[in-house]
């Protein structure tokens, strides 16, 4: 084995990823950059040059700013969500002692398998003025009338939720599952409690699975512009619908392009932290 | 020319129901749809001189099967060019898809009316039909022509293809046709209904009731700051802003709200399920038209064809009750279905004097502040 | 022991979450009524009989099964290639690499779609199926990638170095040694990169070509015009055929890796 051959060999093997990133994702990218420079004229048409309009409007304009927070305060609260939800069933599977373990988790991430369209809209089915719920609710006289549940922020978070818990669970469960058991034992015959077992042993221990599927809850939440579409009020929109609205109903792509750095800008110091803090490694771990 | 006159026998015998529907597409028997699959890269139909294939875009649903059915299939057959055809989601999606493509790679579309047409002037998207080629555009209404030849010069580069209003909705459980009548376009401002109001989500119908609400004319608005404290004051009284037919029927058919904006030929529908929901246009009540669009770099020609096939009675007919839309030809002229002239927005004089339209020069002229300022009015500033 | 018995309780409840709008869809699929609320006044198959002679949705769903089957393998030849240079091989600028194959997941698919469109208009490049199947392979890529990756890591280099000192070349290593080892993580990568594919709604409506539709788009075209119970029947089908795949493919998986070890 020759020792150029050997150098060059990752690189090889490398090469069609990241032609295909380069060039359908990186040049792509680039070229939003350049774009959002630009003008949007009257008719529609764009000026080409180089004019920092769109970024005075983005910059200067409290609106983006605020809706930017909002969106973030949405994803934290979401990732926040999946976390209380996501850790336990994550600790009962991996700590059980069943044989079934794969299939247990199998099955709480199945509706991860189901059209995301059809599950954003089945909400709707359960919780509307004529849904599951309004109508149990209604039958067992609980309530008079039905209740109005949708079309809010809850019901926003509460999509959102379910959209992402499975991302949360898996990497929760896989850094759980890769604690030795023996450091559990030692605990205990140290005379630990099971919960300070837990708090002192298992849960530092499992903190970076809970990171890794908490960023990804976040990235994944900050994105969507479907769920608040569907789900959400007038008043719920987020940073993506902004995008969408910019590029698809102004027809203002170089509004749209600065709209998409800023939000590509701020996702990115995320990662950057939270690859600081832990490793974008416990992802790649995560999906084992 | 021997083709022509085969489709026409056989369109012939169609009429005189010698031909079933099922046996006039198994005697024609086109099938165009396994040619979009693989259009294969690098590909460009347009520019050729007869082109094989013609690429019509619009709703899907039962309209394209019915296009498919009456128009696609009989046109291929008679002249060996296929029609593909796509759907979009709406108006906005499609213009913003044609604006990334080349030229010819779309050809048709079914768009919403004059606002659209001027849109697509404005980016140079415009075609020229040659009408002697379309001899049943002198069936077509002529009002509905006059306005898009207003801003294309005189000239046309679509067809009128059908109209209808955006009026209002209500549940007459709830909320009597004589409360409805007193209180018109300003019901969707009444605090009484708070959280059991909806509203498209489109500012162009929201900026046009707003002006109705604070009793102006749309098409001339001289105070903005009223239309858009309408506008604030109907976004805190709605539960929904809905963005397909299908929301629109499912929060009124489950009461989730009670009054909204509806287009005529949804709310229709939803009469015809059984329903109890009423439908008013207001005074000023906004009324549209949707039209097929030839696009710049289009194989004129075959797409002239195409629409000629499109504009025959029985097929705008069939498109019409399928979508519940009346047709764009003068009832003077063409005989038309009792479905037909039982629809909402039916005008059975074919001048449409009764309707009001977007002031497409306007509308367009304001349309990129209107559009920024609305997005950010619906969330609450 | 009462505090694991409430740790197991909510478990429950968070697997009955999880499945609540999913029972909902199917049993919504059988309602006989036009519109998909409750009560139930009967049951009925009339949406599955009208679901089997759409032939828009069956059309769909042949474009969808092609597309999600080619993008699954595209995405996993080149995720293992990928993989397989990032855990076995030392080189610089490792870490920009991996961030760069994991960012897909990291931007908007509105923007990734919009962006893309852009350059290929630069290009002066017409959207074809292939463009579609590219734009697909992008936003899977990365899930597949650290799947594998995952899996590769798990695996000790020293099977591979004793193929090698018995005189077996890189590929037929990878071929006799790495690949079986790998398969599990492979069939995985491969669900992810079909589904996700099969699933995908915001990147399809841009790229799509003439003529071409997708079970979501046009789920979303049905959608204008009504939100019949149709679109309720789609979804139990749906769930039928994802539910059954991947358990089909953890079958298979669970099966080689049980005859390798």
């Amino acid at each position: 084995m020759g020792e150029t051959g050997a150098a060059a060999r990752p690189w090889i093997l490398l090469s069609p990823a990241l032609a295909t990133v380069a060039f359908l994702l990186v040049v792509p990218v680039l070229f939003i950059i350049v774009y959002s420079f630009w003008l949007r004229t009257a008719t529609g048409a764009e000026l080409p040059g180089f004019h920092l309009d769109n970024w005075q409007l983005v910059f200067g304009d409290p609106f983006y700013r605020d809706i930017l927070l909002g969106t973030l305060r949405i994803a934290a609260i979401t990732t926040l969500f999946c976390a209380l939800l996501g850790y336990v069933p994550a600790y009962v599977i991996a700590m059980s002692t069943t044989r079934h373990k794969t299939l247990l988790l199998l099955l709480l991430i199945l509706p991860f398998w189901i059209s995301y369209i059809i599950r954003t809209m089945s909400w709707i089915n359960i919780l509307g003025s004529s849904g599951a719920l309004n109508t149990v609710l209604v039958g067992l006289g609980i309530v008079p009338e039905p209740v109005q549940m949708l079309y809010n922020e809850a019901t926003v978070i509460l999509g959102l939720v379910h959209f992402l818990l499975p991302f949360m669970v898996l990497n929760v469960y896989v850094s759980l599952d890769a604690i030795d058991r023996n450091l559990l034992d030692a605990s205990r015959s140290l005379g630990a409690s099971s919960l300070q077992t837990f708090r002192e042993v298992t849960l530092p221990l499992s903190l970076p699975g809970l990171a890794a599927g908490g960023l990804l809850c976040f990235v994944l939440a900050a994105g969507t512009y479907i769920t608040p579409l569907v789900l959400g009020g007038p008043r719920q929109a987020m940073f993506a619908n902004l995008v969408f609205e910019a590029v698809i109903t102004q027809l203002n792509w170089p509004l749209g392009s600065a709209l998409s750095i800023v939000l590509l800008v701020v996702l990115g110091a995320v990662v950057m932290v939270y690859n600081r803090l832990v490793g974008l490694g416990q992802i790649a771990r995560s999906f084992g | 020319m021997d083709n022509t006159r085969r489709y026409e026998r056989l369109l012939d015998r169609y009429r005189h129901g010698d031909v079933s529907r099922r046996a006039m597409l198994g005697l024609i028997g086109a099938s165009a749809a396994a040619y979009g699959v693989m259009g294969g890269p690098f590909r460009n139909f347009a520019r050729a001189a007869t082109p094989e294939q013609v690429r019509f875009d619009g709703w899907g649903g039962v309209v394209s099967e019915a296009f498919r059915q009456h128009a696609f299939d009989p046109y291929t057959k008679k002249t060996g060019i296929a029609v593909v055809d796509g759907t979009f989601g709406g108006a906005d999606e499609y213009i913003a898809r044609v604006r990334a493509s080349q030229p010819g790679e779309f050809n048709l579309a079914h768009l919403s009316g004059v606002f659209d047409y001027a849109r697509y002037h404005g980016l140079e998207l415009t075609s020229e039909l040659n009408e002697d080629n379309i001899p049943n555009l002198a069936n077509v209404i002529p009002a509905l022509q006059d306005v898009f030849r207003g801003i294309t010069g005189g000239k046309l580069s679509a067809v009128p293809y059908d109209y209808g209003t955006t009026g209002i909705a209500y549940n007459r459980k709830h909320i009597s046709d004589d409360e409805m009548k007193e209180k018109g376009a300003k019901i969707l401002i009444d605090a009484a209904y708070k959280g059991k109001i909806g509203g498209w989500s489109d500012w162009k119908t929201r900026i046009w009731y707003g002006a109705l609400q604070s009793d102006q004319d749309p098409n001339n608005i001289g105070d903005m700051d009223a239309v858009w404290d309408a506008i604030r004051a109907n976004r805190d009284l709605v539960l929904k802003y809905w963005g397909s037919g299908a929301e629109l029927m499912s929060l009124l058919a489950e009461e989730e709200i009670y009054v909204t904006e509806g287009w005529s030929g949804r709310i229709k529908a939803l009469q015809d399920q059984g329903h109890d929901i009423g439908y008013l246009d207001p005074p000023g009540g906004l009324g549209w038209q949707e039209c097929i669009f030839v696009l710049k770099g289009s194989p004129m020609e075959a797409c002239e064809e195409l629409l000629n096939f499109m504009l025959e009675p029985e097929v705008a007919i069939a498109v019409a009750e399928g979508q519940n839309y009346p047709p764009a030809l003068d009832p003077a002229k063409v005989e038309l279905s009792d479905k037909v002239k039982a629809l909402p927005a039916f005008d059975p004089s074919g001048t449409l004097e009764g309707l009001n339209f977007f002031n497409a020069e306007y509308w367009n002229g304001n349309e990129e502040e209107w559009a920024r300022v609305y997005s950010r009015v619906e969330r609450g500033y | 022991m009462t505090g694991w018995n409430f740790l197991r309780l909510y478990t429950v409840a968070v697997y009955l979450f999880m499945f609540l709008p999913v029972a909902v869809v199917v049993l919504l699929s059988f309602n006989s009524r036009q519109f998909g609320s409750f009560p139930m006044e009967g049951l009925s198959f009339r949406w599955f009989v009208e679901l089997w002679n759409n032939d828009a949705i069956v059309r769909a769903f042949r474009v969808s099964l092609l597309l999600a089957a080619l993008t699954a393998v595209i995405s996993t030849v080149l995720g293992i290639l990928a993989a397989l240079a990032l855990v076995r091989y030392r080189f610089p600028g490792k870490n920009t690499i991996t961030t760069l194959l994991i960012a897909p997941i990291l931007i908007p698919e509105v923007v990734l779609a919009v962006a893309l469109l852009l350059f290929l208009r630069w290009l002066d490049m017409p959207r074809s199926f292939l463009v579609l199947l590219l734009g697909h392979v992008i936003f899977t890529l990365p899930f597949v990638l650290l799947v594998v990756q995952a899996r590769l890591v798990a695996i000790r280099p020293e099977y591979e170095e004793a193929a090698r000192s018995l005189g077996a070349n890189p590929l037929q290593t990878f071929f006799a040694v790495t690949l079986p080892l790998l398969l599990p993580a492979v069939f995985a990568g491969m669900l992810f990169a079909f589904t996700m594919s099969f699933d995908d709604i915001t990147g399809t409506m841009f790229w799509k070509p003439g003529g071409v539709e997708t079970v979501p788009t046009q789920i979303f075209a049905m959608l204008r015009h009504s939100i019949s119970p149709e679109i309720n029947a789609l979804g139990t089908v749906m769930i039928v055929v994802t539910v059954a795949l991947p358990l089909i493919g953890m079958g298979v998986a669970r099966r080689l890796a049980a005859s390798r070890s």
